[in-house]
């Protein structure tokens, strides 16, 4: 089967074509795909993550993923982020060090993500962030990281791809997971049966969690959420057929006409903040319990 | 009885990055032995990075279904913690007094730690 991409941009609009690619190799097995890129002028490298998904969902069902008649601007991207890696191409040197590799990896790999995170973002010196942002920043992709592991139940692992642009002094990153979706999960735990943007809202509100057992949840997406807000970046989250958008303070949801096959968070953060996240009250040890 | 015990989180996880639900679950089991023995139980997170509250919800929000708050109060302790993840602490410890004030929670999450308990 031959499929024919365009440009993808970290949108609403770029999401919709990743699902469109996802519904069309849904059903294949043992077929040949071929994902023509000749349209592609432009790809956020950060939505490699959720395409990266999609094709290895696809690659699983044994068919052959093949990417064709990719123009060089966009091959010499993805092949900086490792993305192309997958599909025979060589890495190249990523000479301004402003990507941040394209990576699967299996739930139980938390280690090995931190330890790709403090290499992409420390070992790399991008970006110039401070130390009290970077430390804000870091645990928020680990919320990111261990919210997918816990609530999606993926057996097909989690991806991550990120991009640096130093003009822009903007940092975007995704974390996508083939798991259950925030609607499906509060709709079997909760018995909520909500629309699928309503359901990422529910999940972001209040003291809202989906966790029934002996463990309490329900904080890593609120803290990512005021951290965001603080940073003045952006968060974006599709799950199932929803799409959350924060921005400015104003959230923005919207639906697609298919499912995204998991749940794709993305964050851009402002590295040009200079905030303290230096709390103005303190919290004394004798206080905690 | 009574005695002290300084439980470095750092050598029960094996490293300073503490995402994992899976890593807290290994320091909740070490205070909870600790706790049910009578022991009053220090937490020292001593070189420890980063913090998840997933992390923390298994290590010390789950204590809540098992244990009285006042059982925690007097016997649990923390140290080594920068003022941030005192403040991440603080709110986990709030969302599982929050969390396990639904009756319902609360006795499954005993039974269950008693179940565990008596596999022991």
């Amino acid at each position: 089967m031959k499929i024919a991409l365009q440009n993808i941009h970290c949108n609403h609009e770029g999401y919709s074509r990743l699902i469109d690619l996802a519904a069309q190799t849904a059903s294949l097995f043992l077929d040949d795909i071929e994902i023509d890129m000749r349209n592609v002028a432009w790809i956020d490298a950060n939505m490699c993550a959720p395409l990266g998904a999609i094709l290895y969902r696809a690659a699983r069902e044994i068919n052959s993923v093949r990417l064709t008649n990719i123009p060089p601007t966009v091959e010499a991207v993805l092949c900086k982020n490792g993305f192309l890696c997958n599909y025979g191409w060589p890495r190249k040197m990523d000479t301004y060090g402003s990507t941040i590799e394209y990576k699967r990896f299996e739930p139980k790999d938390d280690r090995y993500f931190a330890d790709y995170i403090e290499k992409q973002m420390i070992g790399k010196g991008i970006p110039e962030m401070s130390p009290g942002l970077l430390k804000k920043f870091r645990e928020s992709i680990y919320e990111i990281f261990s919210n997918a592991v816990i609530h999606s139940q993926t057996k097909q692992g989690i991806f991550s791809c990120g991009q640096y642009f130093y003009k822009k002094n903007r940092l975007d990153f995704s974390v996508v997971d083939l798991g259950d979706g925030i609607r499906r999960t509060i709709l079997e735990r909760r018995g909520l049966d909500l629309p699928a943007e309503e359901a990422i809202n529910w999940a972001l509100e209040g003291k809202n969690t989906t966790k029934a057992g002996p463990i309490p949840g329900g904080l890593g997406l609120k803290l990512l959420r005021e951290f965001i807000v603080k940073n003045e970046g952006r968060i974006q989250i599709v799950s199932d057929s929803g799409y959350w958008e924060l921005y400015n303070g104003k959230v923005t949801t919207k639906s697609f006409a298919d499912p995204f096959p998991g749940t794709v968070v993305t964050i851009e953060i402002n590295t040009a903040d200079s905030k303290s996240y230096r709390l103005v009250s303190e919290v004394r040890p004798e206080d905690i319990f | 009885m009574n005695r002290q015990i300084i439980l470095m989180v750092f050598e029960v996880v094996g490293s300073g990055i503490c995402v994992s639900s899976d890593d807290g679950q290994k320091v909740h089991d070490q205070i909870a032995a600790a706790l049910r023995e009578g022991e009053k139980v220090k937490l020292s997170f001593l070189n420890i990075e980063s913090l998840t509250s997933a992390f923390l919800n298994a290590a010390v929000g789950q204590l809540y279904g098992a244990f009285s708050e006042e059982t925690i109060k007097g016997s649990l302790s923390v140290a080594d913690m920068e003022q941030e993840d005192l403040v991440l602490l603080k709110r986990v410890v709030e969302t599982a007094k929050e969390y396990f004030s639904d009756p319902d929670r609360f006795k499954k999450a005993r039974e269950e730690a008693l179940e565990e308990r008596d596999d022991d």
